[in-house]
């Protein structure tokens, strides 16, 4: 331990020396900063290549897949679009109820109610049906590998790194691999959904698995059980609770897919309808669309949860017993049916009564542009002048007389370095050797930009860092996910994927923490905040996008506002819950022994909430990630571009290269920041 | 007993007259083809595409084919075409094929049916009021003088060009470079972020440059627009430096003029003759779908009845595409 006090300061000096070398002297050398070509691995034509022979060999079996899959896929549809409305609204409220009272019952048909009168339920419905086939797969495949993952140490280790890459890679990477293998159709965007949806259950599978207390499992080992019974009668039982959250989330995740299933198309569902009025760049359309995901999602997190929380010895409601439920069901089915046959505006909602109030809505945001429009003009440009190039391109590059009114003489650098080498002496003097370390490295990058550093200098300081923060298996993966992202050729996209995720999470990190803090103090503004987090959660995000580019045209500028509204959500959530979750007998004994509500608030209160707004820090840094291909409608020209050049040329190894150059950089920090949060909670 | 001889009897005579009849159809669907199972056509992303393909599947089903349209993007339909899974689409644009259509035709998995006959445009578009902040438009030549007034951070000390998104090519970006103008290029990301970048202009009255096609709905709804004249396109220009005013550039010229293409799966023809024959002879002009695309996006007239009416008010176009493909 004290070697390693000695080594690390000497080490980051060394470094520090070394880079600030390569980027002064070295600035002529052309090969430092671009990447050499010579050292290029043709990683993408080898997978291609790899691809196309597996596609050839297993197509049959595939295909066959497909077909197969397609059958019960049709069958729910078909089912669901001859049931009436009001049959399946009113069954859906009375299995709300069932599981979780009045207010999830009045919700659910509320929600459907929306859909109906919106006249989007056929397209809902077709949704819903590929939802209903996913999920029980996802949760069989979840459970099989939870299951194997528990019991075997080295198939989890094997099984975690794999969950890590299926819920990194943008799904937009495998959908041409996905279409090439199982042909054209919606099995193809049903199966996206399971490879994004399978991984929260087997993690919570092994998680409710892990943590069977010894005693149970022994209490059934001494009542005499085989393993067999031991397991299903035992250990699934007291595991059951977590595993329903997953249900939960898997359940969420497929709904997040079906606006990228809709893609290849195939399917009259809702997805599809978004995506053509977002085309047509009809904001008012394209939200009324959106909602209707967003109900379902809601009306499907409501009753996962119900029936999750009603294992729980706390919870009231307990609804009817099993035969009356049943009664119920068929009693409600026959009644509403028999109601629909005589009523048709309850079998198929007429066009006439449909509320779609669209045009309202484009024509508030065209008044906006009209009215406001220079004011939002003179705003973006601000930012764009004072953080985001200067982040990217660095001060040498976007300094001028008509952005800052100033231009970058000598004399300024000078002046610039000699308070950065002050501060550093300061912090030095103060025995800070970390910060006097950081102080000349953040000036470094926003004197260069994260764009006009030299690779070799990513390449020493990025491992050393991440050998800082967790020893030497991070290290190693930090390192060998550099080289690959340099040797595959995406390394300039994958920097501009990473200035602009990175200003994306920093905003998320100041406004979502504000925010969170905000929401703890005050029930009324927590209640506020709650539906607004979980509409941005689940409404497609390009929805969103469209207003923004109106309001600020397509840029880096608009992507970051897309970003910054879906990665915000989970560093409010994880702020406001780690502060609320403080014990009142610390904040307590901080009163008695006389601290200021200040000093409360940041030596005792935010101390102790630290590592779950860690937590939440380390979420909105993967959000922001998974944006990135999203924020690539928008004309950003990073990862996410590559990634639609690829979807476009049929170019799978390509597609699947920049997808893993995502996977990687998303891992990378997650690794970094777990291996942070595990030393500051010890 | 008897009377069940009786029913016997009746069921003979009914199955014999039954397989005479249907003997009988099978003659005349030869030329027919399978008409038993449905041609699927493509409906993709875009109204007027849906306007082509609801008016073929009207006319294939006035031939007594059943027709199924199903939704598929605009180049994973090609995949799906190439396996049999869809069998026609009806409104391929040439400048937006993807690189999956030249593989798929190499490998013959797919095949062109024809031109539709929509006379497309491409180029440089802009708004009208903006002739007068840049005398001299539309010629490309005056685009020079007014860059500053397109001038934003990210394309400082530029003007800003609003190009196709990338992953439609980069040519706006070269004919900038080859006609040496003082303006930067910026992908457009998707079709709807550039169709709200100009609506957007149009509604703040502020100035834009973009690269876009016609017909296309988006004009009915704005201000008046103009298109930049560039230098005419020629074979060469866009691979011969030596072709135009620059002669170190290709580019130096406006773009091919697209067209619009009918594609099908390659066991079409065999399939079903008659079809093939009908949208073989099929056309669309431009304003007959722009009238449509306004009644469909514009008034939200329903699709299958502006398709149908068009074909009522115009059977003496197609009366004889149907005849001669069923006199094949």
């Amino acid at each position: 331990m004290l070697a390693e006090k000695n080594i690390l300061p000497i080490l980051w000096g060394g470094v520090l020396v070394f880079s600030a070398l390569v980027m002064t002297l070295g600035s002529d050398l052309k090969w430092l900063f671009e990447f050499p070509e010579s050292l290029h691995v043709p990683i993408a034509g080898f997978l291609d290549w790899i691809m196309l022979g597996f596609v050839d060999l297993f197509k049959w079996l595939f295909r066959f897949i497909s077909r197969v899959l397609e059958w019960p896929m049709r069958g729910v549809q078909g089912f669901l679009e001859w049931l009436p409305w009001l049959t399946f609204a009113s069954l859906a409220t009375f299995i709300a109820w069932q599981g979780g009272g009045r207010r999830t019952g009045i919700l659910t048909l509320v929600l459907l109610l929306y859909i109906v009168i919106v006249g989007y339920w056929y397209e809902g419905i077709n949704t819903l049906s590929l939802v209903i086939i996913c999920i029980p797969l996802a949760v069989l495949l979840g459970f099989t590998l939870g299951v194997w993952g528990h019991k075997s140490p080295k198939a989890n280790a094997v099984i975690q790194t794999t969950l890590d890459f299926m819920q990194t890679i943008p799904a937009f990477a495998y959908l041409i691999p996905i279409l090439l293998l199982f042909g054209f159709g919606p099995v193809v965007g049903l199966i996206a959904s399971v490879i994004f949806a399978t991984p929260p259950m087997v993690r919570n599978t092994i998680l409710g698995l892990n943590r069977v207390p010894p005693e149970v499992r022994e209490s059934g080992t001494m009542s005499g059980c085989t393993p067999r019974q031991r397991f299903w009668w035992v250990e699934v039982p007291t595991a059951f609770p977590q595993m329903l959250i997953g249900v939960n989330q898997t359940t969420m995740c497929a709904l997040g897919m079906v606006i990228i299933a809709a893609i290849i198309g195939g399917f009259e569902d809702i997805g599809w309808e978004v995506l053509g009025r977002l085309r047509k760049a009809q904001f008012g359309q394209s939200i009324l669309a959106g909602m209707v995901i967003v109900c379902l999602a809601i009306i499907l997190d409501r009753i996962t949860l119900s029936y999750a929380k009603r294992q729980l010895p706390t919870e009231s409601h307990t609804g009817l017993r099993i035969k009356q439920f049943i009664v119920g069901f068929i009693g409600i089915s026959i009644i509403s049916y028999i109601l629909a046959m005589f009523i048709e505006p309850l079998r198929i909602w007429p066009k006439s009564l449909e509320f779609y109030p669209a045009d309202t809505m484009n024509a508030l945001v065209f008044n906006i542009i009209a009215n406001f429009g220079d004011v939002l003009e003179t705003s973006k440009n601000q930012m764009q002048y004072f953080v985001l190039l200067p982040v990217k391109l660095g001060f040498t590059r976007s300094i001028f007389p008509i952005t800052w009114g100033f231009a970058l003489t000598p004399t300024i650098i000078g002046i610039y370095w000699f308070i950065i080498f002050l501060g550093a002496a300061i912090a030095l003097y103060f025995r800070h050797w970390k910060i006097a370390i950081a102080i000349p490295f953040i000036a470094g990058i926003l004197y260069f930009g994260i764009t006009g550093v030299s690779w070799v200098v990513y390449l020493v300081v990025l491992p050393l860092f991440a050998f800082s923060l967790g020893g030497t298996r991070v290290t190693l993966f930090v390192t060998g996910s550099l080289i690959f992202l340099m040797v595959s050729g995406i390394w300039v996209p994958a920097l501009v994927s990473i200035y602009l995720c990175s200003v994306a999470v920093a905003i998320c990190i100041i406004l979502g923490g504000l925010m969170g803090i905000w929401a703890s103090t005050s029930e009324r503004i927590s209640a506020i905040i709650r539906p607004i987090n979980d509409t941005l959660q689940t409404l497609p995000q390009f929805v969103l996008l469209i207003p923004a580019v109106m309001f600020f045209r397509v840029g880096d500028f608009t992507a970051l506002l897309a970003i910054v509204a879906y990665a915000i959500v989970p560093m409010i959530r994880y702020t406001e819950q780690g502060l609320r979750t403080v014990s009142p007998t610390a904040i307590e004994a901080g009163i008695t022994s006389g601290c200021t509500p200040a000093q409360i608030f940041w030596q005792i209160k935010l101390k102790l909430a630290l590592p779950q707004i860690l937590v939440g820090i380390n979420q909105t840094t993967l959000f922001g990630l998974n944006m990135l291909v999203i924020a690539a409608l928008v004309g950003t020209t990073g990862l996410g571009q590559q990634i639609y050049l690829a979807l476009s040329k049929v170019d799978a190894g390509g597609g699947i290269v920049a997808g893993l150059g995502m996977a990687l950089i998303a891992m990378s920090a997650d690794r970094m920041m777990r291996a942070y949060i595990s030393r500051t909670s010890k | 007993m008897f009377s069940r001889k009786i029913s016997n009897l009746i069921l003979s005579f009914l199955l014999i007259a039954g397989g005479f009849l249907l003997s009988a159809l099978q003659v005349n669907s030869e030329d027919l083809g399978d008409v038993d199972s449905p041609i699927k056509l493509a409906i993709n992303e875009w109204t007027g595409q849906h306007i082509s393909t609801h008016i073929a599947g009207q006319l294939l089903e006035k031939l007594g084919y059943s027709v199924e349209y199903v939704n598929a993007g605009n180049y994973p339909q090609f995949q799906a075409l190439a396996d049999g899974d869809i069998h026609a689409t009806m409104e391929g644009w040439t400048n937006n094929l993807g690189d999956i259509y030249p593989v798929k035709k190499a490998e013959g998995t797919i095949v062109d049916i024809g031109p539709l006959g929509l006379d497309a445009g491409e180029g440089w578009v802009y708004l009208k009021f903006m002739e007068d902040m840049c005398p001299g438009l539309p010629a490309w030549e005056a685009m020079n003088d007014c860059a500053e007034n397109l001038v934003t951070p990210e394309t400082l000390p530029m003007g800003r060009f609003l190009a196709y998104p990338a992953d439609w090519g980069n040519r706006s970006e070269m004919i900038i470079a080859a006609l040496e103008l003082n303006y930067k290029a910026v992908p457009g990301g998707t079709e709807g972020a550039m169709v709200a970048e100009i609506k957007a202009a149009d509604a703040a009255q502020k100035p834009i440059f973009m690269m876009f096609w016609q017909p296309h709905y988006v004009f009915a709804e704005i201000g008046e627009v103009a298109w930049v004249d560039l230098p005419a396109y020629e074979e060469g220009c866009d691979t011969d430096p030596a072709w135009g005013m620059n002669p170190d550039a290709t580019h130096d010229c406006g773009v091919f003029k697209p067209e619009t293409m009918k594609i099908a799966w390659s066991g079409f023809q065999e399939r079903w003759p008659a079809a093939w024959d009908l949208l073989s002879s099929y056309q669309l002009d431009n304003a007959s779908q722009e009238a449509m695309m306004y009644e469909i996006d514009v008034e939200g007239a329903d699709i299958v009845e502006v398709t149908g009416q068009w074909l009522e008010d115009n059977e003496d176009r197609w009366s004889s595409w149907v005849s001669s493909a069923m006199g094949s």
